[in-house]
């Protein structure tokens, strides 16, 4: 089964153990594809490699690395998550609501975060102890949250009126004035999560249960809580996510988000986080972004049609998939 | 919980079907719904209303039957919005070119059935989960759409015959539900009485088992696929002809309907699981609260919640309904 050797091989008991190589080397592999596409789009564009433009596009890639930790993490419980889009947009709401009322930041803050959980807890509930397919779940939450925001908003953005500068820095300013905060805190946040996920017992808990939930729960493992768990770290990156996005925006946009479900989940499997649970890295999530980052910079820069990004990345998400997927059946 | 029945009972009565099922609870569902919303505006069961909802319906049900098929198998597509919008472009301009509706039609149809296949043919020979594999065509769709054509195609010879497939009428019926009558009896025959039908849900109950008795596992998965495109192929045309033109930015979250219509008719997304009788009532269901919203003045916003609420809440339902069936 390569759902219980990839288990070993996160527990490093197996040295030789050929997913963990397969592994390796699929990082390796997609370091490489950014060399790649960094050497060619640098020859297609002079001002792609300036400093100033990369940096840019660590901006723009930082929101869906944000969203794609905790998504790439419900993933590798085995389970799925797909309302991150529609979190981004609701979270806004009471972030700029209670921050015009009070003008401060930090209660916008807290209002946000506890939106965030509350959707995260009601996700995780209902897929991991009630026991609903979490597509359906996070599907119905999807819904349920864009409408819940077109019916607050009445179809029209929330400007934000406080005006407060530190509001303004955290989506808009670069740290040193080089590295964009939302870039900063996407680094931070991955570094401390694939520290958790691979040298914590909640880590392997996770892989554990998104190996084989049955093997897991005879093993004495709680699946239910860490499933639980799992999608309340996915709402509240969503949520930071969404944080960042209304800070770059200046207000709550109705129709923020929409489809960056799908941005995410494509880079959370061309980072080689399989749908069924147990296997990858969030590693591999980060290089996948960075990828899918450079790609529509690098193409924004031709002078091709926009919609060319999603087309090409329709082709990138399959290949990458099938290639995985044929490599793991060679190894297995 | 874990051994379902995989597929109907062959000998059971259509009483027997219904009380099996949660279908008894979407047709009370129904009942009350509509007795609510006549009660609270009459008009609501005025005929022209009616006709309304039902080729509201019809475009739904069109593509949620191959969508209750697909599912049966274990594999979904997501695809099914995108290449809604791209049918219609492409069955618009193609008559433009030729001038005949039929050779449009069948252009739009086999538009369809070909994204279908593509679909098809990465999942069954890429082996890539068909969640990610639709997404990402769904993706090359939408991005496809605009390259081919940025804005929407109008059907520059008039011709009447097009307007016909969406909006006319045979007798009282419109076009639309006609042919999906058509297109859900068939449905239902292969499904129930055919061994075609029975060999879907013993792909989906479980596919190992099913190839190691000698089905053609991937040749079935494929059939699912290439119907369900051809279906949208179908309702392409139909959605294309209400609006007269090919429009890339129709049919956006279309998807999302369908499939939350055959998952609340009782279909299993883990496959070998479902009834198109259940999708039937499913997208009635939805369709009706849409109506509702709209001649009761509420909201339209609502029409986005509601949806989601009934699905996460039907699911639960039958979830604790089959715990206490369990006890």
């Amino acid at each position: 089964m390569p759902q219980s050797s990839s288990i070993a091989a996160r527990s490093g008991s197996q040295v030789t153990d050929t997913f963990a190589t397969l592994g390796r080397r699929q990082e390796i592999a997609l370091v490489l594809s950014i060399f790649a596409l960094i050497a060619f789009f640098s020859f297609t564009s002079d001002y792609f490699f300036t400093v100033r433009n990369l940096t840019n596009v660590l901006g723009q890639g930082s929101l869906v690395m944000i969203a794609g930790i905790g998504v790439a993490i419900v993933f590798m419980s085995g389970e799925v998550d797909i309302s991150v889009g529609s979190l981004q947009a609701a979270v806004a709401i009471p972030l700029i609501e209670v921050m015009n009322a009070t003008g401060n930041l930090w209660l916008g803050l807290a209002a946000a975060l506890l939106l965030g959980l509350i959707v995260g807890v009601i996700n995780g509930y209902l897929s991991a102890y009630v026991g609903i397919n979490s597509l359906i779940v996070t599907l119905g939450m999807l819904f349920i949250l864009r409408g819940g925001v077109y019916l607050y908003t009445g179809k029209t953005a929330i400007p934000d009126d406080a005006y407060l500068e530190s509001f303004f820095v955290i989506g808009n300013e670069r740290f040193l004035g080089v590295v964009p905060y939302p870039a900063l805190i996407a680094l931070i946040l991955l570094l401390g999560f694939m520290y958790v996920m691979s040298h914590r017992p909640f880590g392997r808990k996770v892989y554990a249960v998104g190996g084989n939930a049955e093997v897991a729960r005879l093993a004495g493992f709680p699946v239910k809580r860490v499933k639980f768990t799992c999608f309340i770290i996915s709402s509240v990156m969503a949520t930071i996510s969404g944080i960042l996005l209304a800070s770059r925006l200046g207000s709550a946009v109705h129709l923020a988000g929409i489809g960056f479900e799908f941005q995410v989940v494509a880079a959370v499997v061309l980072g080689g986080v399989s749908l069924s649970g147990g296997v990858g890295s969030l590693l591999g999530m980060a290089l996948g972004v960075l990828i899918l980052a450079f790609m529509s910079n690098g193409l924004g820069m031709l002078d091709l049609p926009t919609e060319w990004q999603l087309v090409i990345t329709g082709i990138i998400i399959i290949i990458a998939v099938a290639f995985d997927e044929m490599k793991r059946r060679r190894a297995g | 919980m874990v051994s379902e029945v995989s597929a109907p009972p062959k000998s059971a009565s259509l009483v027997g079907a219904l009380v099996g099922n949660n279908q008894i609870v979407l047709v009370a569902a129904l009942v009350v719904i509509c007795v609510g919303i006549s009660l609270a505006v009459p008009q609501f069961y005025s005929s022209a209303n009616i006709i309304a909802i039902l080729r509201q319906v019809a475009m739904v049900l069109i593509v949620a039957c191959g969508m209750t098929m697909l599912l049966i198998t274990a594999e979904v597509d997501l695809s099914v919005g995108a290449s809604l919008a791209f049918v219609g472009v492409v069955a618009m301009d193609v008559i433009n070119v030729t001038d005949s509706v039929f050779l449009g039609a069948l252009a739009g149809i086999a538009f369809g059935a070909l994204v279908g296949l593509v679909n098809g043919l990465i999942v069954t020979r890429l082996k890539v989960n068909s969640l990610i594999a639709t997404i990402g065509t769904m993706m090359i769709l939408q991005g496809g759409v605009f390259l081919y054509s940025r804005e929407a195609i109008q059907n520059h010879h008039h011709l009447p015959s097009f307007v016909d497939i969406g909006a006319g009428y045979v007798g009282p019926v419109p076009i639309p539900v006609i042919v999906a009558a058509v297109i859900f009896i068939a449905s239902y025959v292969v499904l129930r009485h055919t061994t075609l039908g029975r060999y879907l849900f013993a792909v989906g109950a479980n596919e190992k088992t099913a190839r190691l008795s000698g089905l053609r596992t991937t040749w079935l998965k494929l059939f699912a696929f290439v119907l369900t495109g051809a279906l949208v192929g179908v309702a392409g045309l139909i959605l294309g002809s209400l609006m007269n033109a090919g429009q890339p930015t129709a049919g956006r979250g279309f998807e999302l309907t369908v499939i939350a219509a055959v998952i609340l008719g009782g279909t299993s997304l883990s496959g070998g699981r479902g009834t198109l009788i259940g999708t039937l009532l499913g997208v009635f269901v939805l369709k009706v609260i849409d109506d509702g919203i709209i001649v009761l003045q509420w909201n339209q916003d609502l029409q986005m919640i509601v949806p989601g609420v009934v699905l996460i809440a039907a699911i639960y339902l039958d979830i604790l309904r089959r715990r206490a069936d369990a006890r």
